[in-house]
């Protein structure tokens, strides 16, 4: 699982309010390199939830070259793009956890794979 | 004696007079008859035509599903992008003159006008020609005759068969009498064609990727070329991020990856996902990498019905600055922030509802075009397949969703009883949470006809007449004894219903 995902993925369990985002638990991180692409980095930079960003790099290990508030035009800057490149398309984790900041329920990663379903008391 | 007839089916002067654009001449594949115009609309706007710049204009006979159209393109550029990618149009072809018989198309050459002959024809262009015939194929001498006859054109510049620097494409559509077979046969005039071969698709490309020799395949694996149709109808370029949320195997975002975009795939079946074939362990990342194709960005397991993307995902408007709906300037050579759903939701389970209560496709379809029209930027495609019967279909009964507009609708034939049909949407306007609950008030019931497939299967026949011969009174009473076994509790006067399939369940 990546960053982009891990930024996109809430908890969906019925009840819960405050299911973003998610902590992860690092058991094993790899990384795939992927095509570099500026314009793909633009698109989705908007739709970026920043903070979760910072907080799922943390716990992966690639927080380095990531400012804490970046604007659209730090876009321009190649250091900073590779930066975000990095850590949103190519830090992988292949095993570990995403678990629920509100109600600890684990959601297991395995083979860089997040199982996202829910039991059948929980939706 | 000569008779000039440039064109039967609508001549320039009925039209409104052409201000803008070039004609091309597409010469279909003659396959798919439904998707062949719907993928070249796309792909021209896909390289940045805008809608009102793509005319089509009907060909001499005025056949609907003729192999030969006109089409109006902004551009010759815009053409020679299209070229490369169309997988349902042979060639494109800047046409010189065409007539029933070969009086008719020399004269309609000789009348083409300098301004347009005259940059092809110089000394320094190489060129060759290239013979292509609908209906028959020609053998070589016959060719070679075709082209000895075409020497009244003052070609100035050498032949080079590899690599010419301009080709021209002599084109023949004989159907009356000889040859005269297939859906069109006796329906369309023969006529030929003459012109400069402006682009020509790669279809070998569909070889490349062939199921055959693809090494993680399940039993609902799209084929090849549909997958690459259905990419081009979504729009999918280089920087495109293209999701499939029924991903299987991961066929349609092969096709998304050959095109360069970025995929993601997700599926409700881990096993499909994870685990893969075993023994050999291929995954979906050893059909990316049998190719070459950068793998997926990411598969996830999750259940469209209860997804877990996060609810504000969709309120970040991608096209800020720019009027709504408005699409990407002419040329514009960047990628513009695109994102498409292609997937097949045929395969379609849900988790999250209990064994005991359907999940219908009518259901599974609204929770598709809700997710696609919150998660798509605006301009941004849904792709995907809707299985029909001629019996049950019913146009109204296509899903919408207030966000998203039905650009295509294109009928696949399968059997004389199914078919599939390819249903393209566009994000038109942003999502709007209140319209989305307002539309679903006002048609509280998802559920469609063909959600009773089970029922259109296995469907009651008629009570048989009694057998009188001896030879199939055996084979009824043999019916019977099956239909009992199968659970038939109310002896042999009911009617059995007859197994037509064998799927058990949609």
């Amino acid at each position: 699982m990546k960053l982009l995902t891990h930024n996109m993925l809430s908890c969906h369990i019925k009840g819960v309010r405050s299911g973003y985002p998610f902590l992860i638990e690092v058991v094993k991180v790899s990384e795939h390199e992927a095509d570099f692409d500026t314009d793909f980095l633009k698109h989705i930079f908007p739709r970026i939830n920043w903070p979760a960003f910072l907080q799922g790099a943390e716990a992966m290990g690639c927080r380095e070259g990531l400012p804490e508030a970046p604007n659209e035009s730090a876009l321009e800057d190649e250091q900073f793009q590779k930066a975000f490149h990095h850590a949103l398309l190519e830090v992988t984790l292949e095993e570990g956890s995403l678990i629920c900041p509100e109600t600890g329920r684990k959601f297991p990663v395995s083979k860089g794979i997040p199982n996202m379903l829910l039991n059948e008391d929980e939706c | 004696m000569v008779r000039v007839v440039p064109n039967k089916g609508g001549s320039q002067a009925d039209d409104i007079p052409s201000t803008s654009g070039r004609e091309y001449l597409a010469y279909f594949v003659h396959r798919l008859l439904e998707f062949r115009k719907p993928e070249l609309e796309s792909l021209a706007q896909t390289v940045g035509c805008k809608a009102e710049e793509i005319r089509w204009r009907a060909p001499a006979g005025d056949v609907e599903h003729s192999p030969f159209w006109y089409l109006t393109l902004p551009s010759e550029d815009a053409a020679l992008q299209i070229s490369k990618r169309m997988i349902l149009t042979k060639m494109l072809v800047e046409v010189w003159g065409e007539g029933e018989d070969w009086a008719d198309l020399t004269a309609a050459i000789q009348a083409c006008p300098q301004e347009v002959k005259a940059p092809w024809l110089g000394p320094e262009l190489t060129f060759r020609v290239v013979v292509e015939s609908f209906g028959s194929s020609l053998p070589m001498d016959e060719q070679l005759e075709l082209i000895k006859r075409l020497e009244f054109i003052p070609f100035k510049g050498a032949v080079r068969l590899r690599d010419p620097q301009a080709r021209w494409a002599p084109l023949r559509r004989r159907m009356n009498g000889e040859g005269a077979r297939g859906s069109l046969g006796g329906v369309v005039p023969a006529r030929l064609y003459f012109g400069r071969l402006v682009g020509s698709s790669d279809r070998g490309v569909i070889d490349t990727y062939s199921l055959r020799r693809r090494r993680y395949l399940g039993p609902t694996s799209m084929d090849t070329e549909m997958a690459l149709v259905m990419c081009n109808q979504g729009g999918v370029r280089r920087g495109s991020l293209v999701l499939d949320p029924y991903a299987g195997t991961g066929s349609i975002l092969v096709a998304a990856a050959h095109f360069g975009a970025k995929v993601m795939g997700a599926d409700i079946d881990i096993k499909v996902l994870r685990e893969g074939k075993g023994g050999e362990r291929l995954t979906i990342h050893s059909n990316f990498q049998q190719y070459g194709l950068r793998g997926p960005l990411d598969l996830v397991r999750l259940d469209t019905h209860r997804h877990p993307i996060r609810p504000d995902l969709a309120e970040v408007r991608l096209h800020a600055g720019r009027p709504q709906g408005q699409r990407a300037p002419i040329y514009q050579r960047k990628p513009p922030p695109a994102c498409a759903f292609c997937c097949n939701p045929l395969a379609l389970r849900c988790a999250t509802l209990p064994y005991t209560q359907p999940y219908t496709l009518g259901e599974c379809l609204r929770d598709l075009l809700e997710l696609s029209a919150r998660l798509l930027v605006v301009g941004g495609r849904l792709v995907y397949f809707l299985p029909a019967t001629p019996e049950t279909y019913d146009k109204a009964e296509i899903p919408q969703h207030p966000a998203l507009e039905l650009i295509a609708n294109s009928e696949q034939i399968l059997t004389t009883r199914y078919s599939r049909r390819l249903i393209t949407m566009e994000k038109v306007r942003p999502y709007d949470a209140a319209a989305a609950a307002a539309y679903y008030a006002s048609h509280p019931d998802p559920t469609m006809s063909i959600d009773k497939l089970h029922d259109i299967v296995y469907e009651q026949l008629p009570p048989q007449p009694p057998s009188s011969s001896a030879s199939s009174s055996s084979l009824a009473a043999a019916a019977v004894a099956a239909a009992t076994e199968g659970g038939g509790v109310d002896g042999g006067t009911a009617v059995k219903p007859r197994r037509r399939c064998r799927g058990k369940n949609f």
